[in-house]
């Protein structure tokens, strides 16, 4: 049973972080940005790149997160600022394009073979009989505390408050002498960071790999979804009941049903269940569970 | 080099296909569909368990045809009360929960193997005739779709689904039912590109889970913004374009000596770059719709 909780609170780690940047920025510029994942991807690759260099394993991580923060930033610039002059159909077809470009490119430079991280054994940590290693460990507490102060940011600051302003009613912040521009600048910059950081955790047990975006996309835009997209804390509680459900559907013994002592569901369908959440989801709450903003009726 | 060209050319020919089936939906009613691929994988599974049970070829496509159809029907019903990013998602994870399906129920699709040995339409013909019999067969397909495509474009119901597009709740107070367009647009669409999975399995003699994944649809999505949303002859050209891309590339890398994973990153990465540019500075594509003006 514990062993339950660890396995469901590591894949909430996994989603938590891309899934919250990816749910800020979608309440300033409102248009799902799909090649969000491949920012995770991409500081997998970048994190990879330093470590295996030769920087210290936490710098090299802290220096992708930074490198991928400023490559978010210059493509919200250069091609998202202007292709949402055109709506955000438009919007969301050219991020499918640079997903498409990312992963092209990534695959030219490093190839199709997973990069692992040479971080040598030690024995895992064993909590009430559940095994964790320590990589996961201290990953699971690193996404913990970036999500305080997240949360910190948001709710006891002045800039926290702007952003809650602006995702609500832009309109109206504009109109009270908030600096939309600089605060998608600075929110754009942020979710590129925090998804790298994800993304690299995430590697340091899987490998670099270039599907490791692709792998995300679903899962997150699920979880997203479910907390209301815009809504940071509810992405949160979305990556939360994604991973509780995945854990669940893999971890039930459906023998029961069919008079036998072991079936389980194939691994595989992990995938299908966090889909099959975001339908019911979008069919039963079109907004999200966690959805707060006010809409005309 | 012939038969290369005869390959190309039907290849293009069933990508046509799909492609006009998803601009029936992107082009002229506006939904956002980015599990298209989905269509074309049903048919083209049931062409090969049509034949793994034994039925004629044209029994397969039927019932791929039909089993699209009803994937339309229940995608509409869910893109009744949706924003159109959310339902693209949706459509995304239909599409996967599918190829998901596709991959495990090995008694059913073969698995990741997939379906193999699916008869050729022509091979009583021998070598070069039944290859061409095919282009033949595919070009017709291809023309009655396309003129098909165009006069329900410029016909009543083509009409009503630009006015849903452009002004949704003018188009309810005059009183169309929107989701009953919806989910006949996407029914059509379904059609077309059913046929087309439903030819690719018998051409390429094989079906595997790999026909439906996502970089597909993203393919067709290509096409359409390339050569013009919402219109026919636009999509023909942007097909012709995205395929000539995809034939130079095995060249490319026969003279400049790449390996296997750059030249496979060149395509995607061209195909990307293709449809950003064409966003950038050209969102309404080559050959664009025209739209009559009220003055």
């Amino acid at each position: 049973m514990f062993q339950f909780l660890i396995d469901a609170l590591l894949r909430t780690a996994d989603l938590a972080l891309v899934t919250l940047g990816l749910s800020m920025l979608y309440g300033l510029v409102k248009f799902p940005n799909i090649a969000h994942v491949q920012y995770a991807m991409f500081g997998a690759y970048a994190s990879y790149a330093l470590y295996a260099a030769g920087a210290p394993l936490v710098g090299a991580l802290l220096i992708a997160s930074v490198v991928t923060g400023v490559l978010a930033l210059g493509l919200h610039l250069l091609i998202f600022r202007r292709l949402l002059r055109a709506g955000p159909s438009i919007s969301m077809v050219g991020s499918l394009a640079v997903s498409m470009l990312a992963i092209a490119l990534m695959q030219g430079l490093a190839g199709s073979f997973p990069r692992m991280f040479k971080l040598g054994h030690t024995a895992p940590l064993t909590i009430a009989g559940a095994h964790i290693s320590y990589t996961q460990f201290y990953f699971v507490c690193t996404t913990v505390v970036l999500l305080v102060l997240v949360m910190l940011l948001l709710f006891y600051t002045r800039l926290g408050r702007a952003m809650r302003a602006l995702t609500n009613n832009a309109a109206l912040a504009n109109a009270s002498g908030l600096n939309a521009e600089r605060i998608t600048f600075l929110v754009s910059f942020a979710s590129g960071m925090v998804a790298s950081l994800g993304g690299s955790m995430l590697s340091l047990s899987t490998g670099a790999h270039i599907n490791l975006g692709n792998d995300l996309l679903l899962p997150v835009f699920a979880a997203a979804i479910l907390g209301g997209l815009g809504n940071p804390m509810g992405a949160i509680a979305g990556a939360l009941l994604i991973a509780v459900t995945e854990t669940a559907v893999t971890n039930l013994n459906f023998g029961f049903l069919f008079g036998v002592d072991m079936k389980f569901l194939p691994v595989t369908y992990i995938n299908a269940a966090s889909f099959l959440i975001l339908l019911l989801a979008l069919l039963f709450k079109p907004y999200g569970l966690f959805d707060h903003e006010v809409r005309r009726v | 080099m012939f038969d290369f060209l005869v390959f190309s050319l039907t290849v293009a020919g069933i990508y046509a296909l799909m492609a006009l089936g998803l601009n029936l939906q992107a082009g002229y009613a506006g939904l956002m569909n980015f599990g298209h691929i989905a269509f074309a994988g049903l048919g083209a599974y049931a062409t090969g368990i049509a034949f793994t049970l034994g039925w004629a070829p044209l029994a397969g496509a039927a019932l791929g045809v039909l089993a699209a159809m009803a994937l339309g029907w229940c995608i509409g019903r869910i893109g009744n009360k949706l924003a159109s990013d959310y339902w693209g998602i949706a459509t995304l994870a239909i599409a996967e929960i599918l190829r998901t399906i596709a991959i495990n129920e090995d008694w059913l699709t073969g698995g990741s193997n997939g379906i193999s040995a699916i008869p050729s339409l022509f091979d009583g013909l021998g070598r070069p005739w039944s290859g061409l019999a095919f282009l033949g067969l595919v070009m017709l397909a291809v023309a009655v779709c396309a003129l098909l495509c165009r006069r329900l474009g410029d016909g009543r119901f083509g009409r009503a689904l630009r006015l849903m597009r452009e002004e949704p709740q003018l188009a309810a107070c005059m009183g169309y039912d929107l989701r009953s367009l919806k989910s006949r647009t996407l029914m059509a669409g379904a059609a077309i590109t059913a046929l087309g999975g439903s030819l690719y399995a018998h051409y390429m003699s094989f079906v595997s889970p790999d026909y439906m994944f996502p970089a597909e649809t993203f393919l067709l999505w290509t096409m359409v913004m390339i050569g013009g949303v919402g219109s026919t002859a636009g999509v023909l050209v942007g097909v012709a374009l995205v395929q000539a891309a995809n034939v130079l590339a095995p060249f490319a890398r026969e003279v400049l000596g790449f390996g296997s994973d750059v030249a496979g990153a060149l395509r995607l990465g061209l195909i990307g770059l293709i449809l950003l540019a064409c966003l950038l500075w050209r969102s309404e594509g080559l050959v664009p719709e025209k739209l009559r003006k009220m003055p």
